[in-house]
C-alpha cells in the first residue's frame, strides 16, 4: 500500500465563539485518500461534509474554528500554514471545484483571461505560453472550440460549461488532489451524467486524487473508489464503493441508499397500489390546450421587443385525482407552463380551461374562486416565504382572504394546517428562517392546503431537499392526494420519482412534448430518442446480484459514454 | 450546507462599535438640547445688548457675544431644534413619498417601471443645491417651503435606491403568492414587499437627514430661510462671516454645531448599516 496523499486526522470543528454557544460541525474526523484515489463524501444538509472538504483547502468557513486535528498533506500539516504558503498550495497542488459555477467565475472577465490568471498567479506559464496552456486545458474538459470560448464571458455558456471552465481552472497547475464540492448538485440529469464521465476521463489521465463531496450516493457510485458517509459531523463509515452501496453496515448508510429514487423500484412508502393505475376519473379538471408562452422581457427593450416563447405549442388535460407529471431538463420550458397556467407569463397563446371555465391569460382578472381551487408549491421554500413574517401569518392570511377567518378561529385552522402537513402546531410562531428546509417547505405545503385547493401544482418541490426528505415530502403528497382527492400538476426533473409517483407524463425538450401518455408508456422501450437520453442519464444504485460477473467497476451503472459536449 | 450556514451564529463580531456608541450618544445629546434648549440657555437668543458685541468667550457667554452683542452660546441651543426639526422633516418626507414612489415602482414593473425610473434618473442628475435656489427664489423663503423644497429634490432619490433594492424582492415567490391570492397592490407593497428593505429605508433615512440638514443650512446662510432675527445656524454663519475679523466666534459655533451634528448622523448610520448589512466570506485568519 502506497502512502497516503492527504490525511485527515482527528479532525474537529466549531461553529461559533463562545463555548457555550458553539456548534460541533466537525466531530473527530479521520481518513485519508491515496495517490490517484477518489474518495466519496457523503453526507446530508448539516452533516459537516462541506466544512470538512473547506478544511482540506486550509480554509476555514466564516464563523468556524479548528478545534483540534491535523491535515496532512503529502507529509506536512496544511493547517499552521502561514497564508502565503497555503494560497500557493490552494490552486497549486489542491484544485478546488465548488457548487455553484455561476457565482463562481467573475462575469466582467473572459473565462480563458481567468484560467490564464490562475496560470500566471502559480508561475506555471507567462503571456502567450499561458494562454496556450489555457485553451489546451479547454480542450481537456471537452469544450468545443477552445479558442472562441476562451473569449466569451461565463454569462454566455451553459452550467455544465461553466463547471467544465471551472475544472479545467482547477486543473491548470496539474494539482495530486482535486476537492469537488457538490459539482454536479445545480446540473440537471444529463449535465450530471457528462460531468462525471469528464471527471473519470480526467483521473485516468492525470492519476488525479478527488474529493468528491455529494448528497447523492449515486452520483458518488459511479466515480468513487470509496465512500465515506457523514451524519451530524461524525464520520459513520467508510469503505469501498462496493460494500457501502451493496451492503452498507450502518443503518443511516442503509436510509440513505432507502431514500434514493430509483427507476428500477419504488421508493420507501411509496406502494404501487392498484389505485395509482386507475388515476383520474370522469372529465378533464383542468385543459390545456396549444399553450404559448414566454418570459416577461427585461429593461427597456421589453416595449418593442418581445421574448422568443420558451413554450411552444403544447397540450394535455389533466382529470380530477390525476398525477400528471412534467418532466425535462431545466430550460424545457417546465416552469414556463406553471406560470403560464396561473396566468404569470405575459403574452400567453392557447386556452387554459379549468372545470370546463376558460381562465384568463392575466392573472390579476381571475375571479376569487379560481385563485382558491388552484394552488402552487413553489421550489425553493426559502423564497416562497416571506422571512419577515410568522408561520403563523403565513398561513392565516390564505384563510383569512378565502374563508373570512380571524382571530382564534384563524389561529386553531392554521395549527390543524400544521398537522395535517405533519409539523407541531408550536411552529405557529416561528419565522421561516428558524425551520429546517424540509419544515419550510411543508409550511408551503399547508399554506397551498389553507385555500382547500383541488388542483395543485408542484413546481420542482423536491429538488431544493435532502434526499431523505424528498422522500418524507413525496409521502406527504401522496398522503394528502388520496386524503383530500387533489389532483396534482407535478414538475420535476428527477424521472425516477416521476415514475412512481405519477400517472401521466410529458416530457418536455425546448418548448414541446417529445412523448406525453401513461408513464408506463413513457418510461417502457420504444423511447423517443430525448427520453432515451434522459432515463439514460439518471444515475442508478444496482442491487449487488445484478452485477455478478461483471468488473468491479461496473458499480455504477448508467449510460456507457454520455456525449461530452454540454 | 445550507443548513449549518443559518445554524452558525450569524452576527458574529457585529456589535456595535465605539464610534458607533458614541455617535449614539451625541445625537442622544442634540435631541435633549433641541427639546430641552429654551429652560437652558442664560439670555434671551434675540435679546440685543445681552454683553457688549464681540465679547470673547467668558463664564458669562461661553462663546462670546455677536455684532449686536447677542449671547453665542444661547443662540446656538436654541437653533437645535430648528436644524433637527427642519432636517427631519425634509427627510421623513422624502422617505415617505420616495419609499412609496420605490416600492409602487418595481411592484409594478414593466413599461411604467422603466419610463418612469428613467426619469427619476433624470432629475437625480441636476445638481440640488441650484433645483433648490432656483425653487425658493420663484416661490419665495420660509421654513415650510425650504422643508418642502428639500423633500422634493430627496424623493427621486430615495426611490430609486428603494425601488433597486425591492427590485429583488418582487422576483421572490412569496410575493407570486401574494399575487396569485389577489392582494391589492397596497397589501403587498405593505406586507410583502416593506419588511424586507425596511433596512435599506431606514439607512436611507439616516444619510439622507446628515445631508438635509447641510443643505437646509446652506440655503439659510444664502438668505433663503427664516428672517432675521431667528437663530438659525446657517443665517448665523451668514451673519457673522463679515465680521469675522472682529470675533470669529459667531461663526466658528453654529459652524461647529452642524459638522458635529452631521458626523454623529453619519457615523451612527455607517453603524447601523452595518450592524443590520451582510458580511463577506472570512478567509482563515490564524
Amino acid at each position: 500500500m502506497t502512502a497516503p496523499l492527504i490525511a485527515v486526522d482527528d479532525l474537529t470543528i466549531d461553529y461559533g465563539r463562545q463555548p457555550a454557544a458553539c456548534h460541533r460541525a466537525v466531530d473527530g474526523v479521520s481518513f485519508d485518500i491515496r495517490p490517484g484515489e477518489v474518495l466519496g463524501l457523503a453526507g446530508e444538509s448539516g452533516s459537516g461534509k462541506s466544512t470538512v472538504a473547506y478544511a482540506l483547502l486550509a480554509r476555514r468557513r466564516p464563523g468556524s474554528r479548528i478545534v483540534s486535528g491535523r491535515i496532512l498533506f503529502e507529509g506536512e500539516d496544511i493547517l499552521p500554514l502561514p497564508e502565503r504558503q497555503v494560497r500557493l498550495l490552494r490552486g497549486g497542488r489542491i484544485g478546488f471545484v465548488p457548487q455553484n459555477p455561476a457565482t463562481s467565475l467573475t462575469p466582467s472577465m473572459p473565462v480563458g483571461r481567468q484560467i490564464v490568471e490562475t496560470i500566471e498567479i502559480h508561475g506555471v506559464a507567462r503571456g502567450a505560453a499561458a494562454r496556450r496552456l489555457a485553451e489546451d486545458l479547454l480542450a481537456r474538459v471537452h469544450l468545443p472550440e477552445p479558442q472562441a470560448l476562451a473569449r466569451r464571458y461565463p454569462h454566455q455558456l451553459s452550467g455544465g460549461q461553466q463547471q467544465r471552465v471551472l475544472i479545467a481552472m482547477a486543473l491548470a497547475c496539474r494539482p495530486r488532489l482535486l476537492v469537488l464540492d457538490e459539482p454536479t448538485t445545480g446540473l440537471d440529469v444529463t449535465t450530471q451524467a457528462q460531468i462525471l464521465t469528464l471527471l473519470a476521463d480526467i483521473r485516468a489521465e492525470f492519476a488525479t486524487a478527488m474529493l468528491y463531496v455529494s448528497h447523492d450516493l449515486a452520483a458518488l457510485g459511479r466515480l468513487a473508489d470509496r465512500i465515506a458517509v457523514m451524519k451530524d459531523g461524525r464520520l459513520v463509515e467508510i469503505g469501498p464503493t462496493a460494500s457501502i452501496v451493496g451492503s452498507p453496515r450502518q443503518p443511516y448508510t442503509r436510509v440513505l441508499l432507502a431514500a434514493l429514487p430509483d427507476l428500477d423500484r419504488p421508493p420507501a412508502g411509496v406502494t404501487d397500489d392498484a389505485a395509482k393505475r386507475n388515476g383520474g376519473e370522469g372529465k378533464p379538471l383542468l385543459e390545456i390546450d396549444g399553450l404559448v408562452a414566454a418570459y416577461r422581457g427585461e429593461g427597456l427593450s421589453a416595449i418593442w421587443r418581445r421574448p422568443p416563447p420558451t413554450v411552444r405549442d403544447v397540450s394535455f388535460s389533466i382529470r380530477r385525482g390525476e398525477t400528471f407529471a412534467l418532466i425535462g431538463e431545466s430550460g424545457s420550458g417546465k416552469s414556463t407552463i406553471a406560470r403560464a397556467i396561473l396566468g404569470l407569463t405575459p403574452h400567453r397563446r392557447g386556452g387554459v380551461r379549468f372545470d370546463g371555465r376558460d381562465l384568463p391569460a392575466d392573472a390579476r382578472r381571475w375571479q376569487g374562486e379560481w385563485r382558491r381551487r388552484i394552488q402552487i408549491v413553489f421550489q425553493n421554500p426559502d423564497a416562497s416565504l416571506n422571512p419577515r413574517h410568522s408561520v403563523a401569518a403565513i398561513l392565516g392570511r390564505p384563510l383569512e382572504r378565502f374563508f373570512g377567518l380571524r382571530g382564534r378561529d384563524r389561529r386553531l385552522r392554521a395549527a390543524e394546517l400544521l398537522e395535517s402537513v405533519r409539523l407541531d402546531p408550536a411552529f405557529l410562531d416561528r419565522r421561516p428562517d428558524q425551520l429546517s428546509g424540509g419544515q419550510r417547505q411543508r409550511v408551503a405545503i399547508a399554506r397551498a392546503l389553507a385555500a382547500e385547493p383541488e388542483v395543485l401544482i408542484c413546481d420542482e418541490v423536491l429538488s431544493a431537499l435532502d434526499v431523505s426528505v424528498q422522500a418524507e415530502i413525496l409521502a406527504l403528497l401522496r398522503t394528502l392526494q388520496a386524503e383530500r382527492h387533489l389532483t396534482y400538476l407535478f414538475i420535476s426533473h428527477d424521472l425516477a420519482v416521476v415514475r412512481w409517483f405519477a400517472q401521466s407524463v410529458g416530457v418536455l425538450h425546448r418548448g414541446e412534448f417529445c412523448a406525453l401518455g401513461p408513464v408506463e408508456e413513457v418510461f417502457s422501450p420504444p423511447h423517443h430518442p430525448y427520453t432515451a437520453r434522459l432515463l439514460a442519464a439518471v444515475p442508478r444504485i444496482s442491487a449487488p446480484d445484478d452485477n455478478a460477473g461483471r468488473p468491479a467497476k461496473a458499480w455504477f451503472g448508467g449510460p456507457a459514454r454520455a456525449s461530452s459536449t454540454v | 450546507m445550507t443548513l449549518l450556514l443559518s445554524a452558525a451564529p450569524r452576527n458574529i463580531g457585529r456589535r456595535p462599535s465605539l464610534t458607533g456608541g458614541f455617535a449614539a450618544l451625541l445625537l442622544a445629546a442634540f435631541f435633549a438640547i433641541a427639546i430641552a434648549g429654551p429652560w437652558l440657555v442664560p439670555f434671551d437668543p434675540a435679546a440685543i445688548g445681552a454683553g457688549m458685541p464681540f465679547e470673547p468667550p467668558s463664564w458669562q457667554h461661553p462663546f462670546g457675544t455677536d455684532n449686536f452683542g447677542r449671547d453665542v452660546f444661547s443662540r446656538v441651543v436654541i437653533g437645535t431644534r430648528q436644524a433637527l426639526a427642519t432636517g427631519l422633516a425634509a427627510t421623513g418626507l422624502a422617505v415617505i413619498v420616495g419609499t412609496a414612489l420605490g416600492l409602487w415602482l418595481a411592484h409594478r414593473r414593466g413599461i411604467v417601471d422603466e419610463i418612469v425610473a428613467r426619469i427619476l434618473d433624470v432629475l437625480i442628475s441636476m445638481p440640488p443645491l441650484i433645483m433648490a435656489l432656483l425653487a425658493v427664489s420663484v416661490f419665495g423663503s420660509n421654513p415650510a417651503l425650504v422643508v418642502l423644497t428639500v423633500a422634493v429634490l430627496f424623493a427621486p432619490r430615495v426611490a430609486r435606491v428603494v425601488r433597486a433594492a425591492a427590485l429583488t424582492v418582487v422576483t421572490e415567490d412569496y410575493v407570486t403568492a401574494a399575487l396569485l391570492r389577489g392582494e391589492t397592490t397596497l397589501a403587498i407593497v405593505l406586507r410583502e414587499l416593506l419588511p424586507n428593505v425596511a433596512g435599506t429605508v431606514f439607512v436611507e433615512f439616516s444619510i439622507r437627514t446628515g445631508y438635509a440638514i447641510v443643505m437646509i443650512g446652506s440655503l439659510s446662510f444664502l438668505g433663503f430661510g427664516s428672517p432675521p432675527p431667528t437663530p438659525e445656524w446657517g443665517l448665523m454663519i451668514n451673519e457673522g462671516y463679515a465680521a469675522v475679523n472682529a470675533s470669529f466666534w459667531p461663526v466658528l459655533a453654529p459652524t461647529a454645531a452642524m459638522a458635529l451634528l452631521v458626523i454623529a448622523v453619519n457615523l451612527f448610520t455607517d453603524d447601523v448599516s452595518r450592524l443590520i448589512g451582510h458580511s463577506g466570506p472570512v478567509e482563515a485568519r490564524r
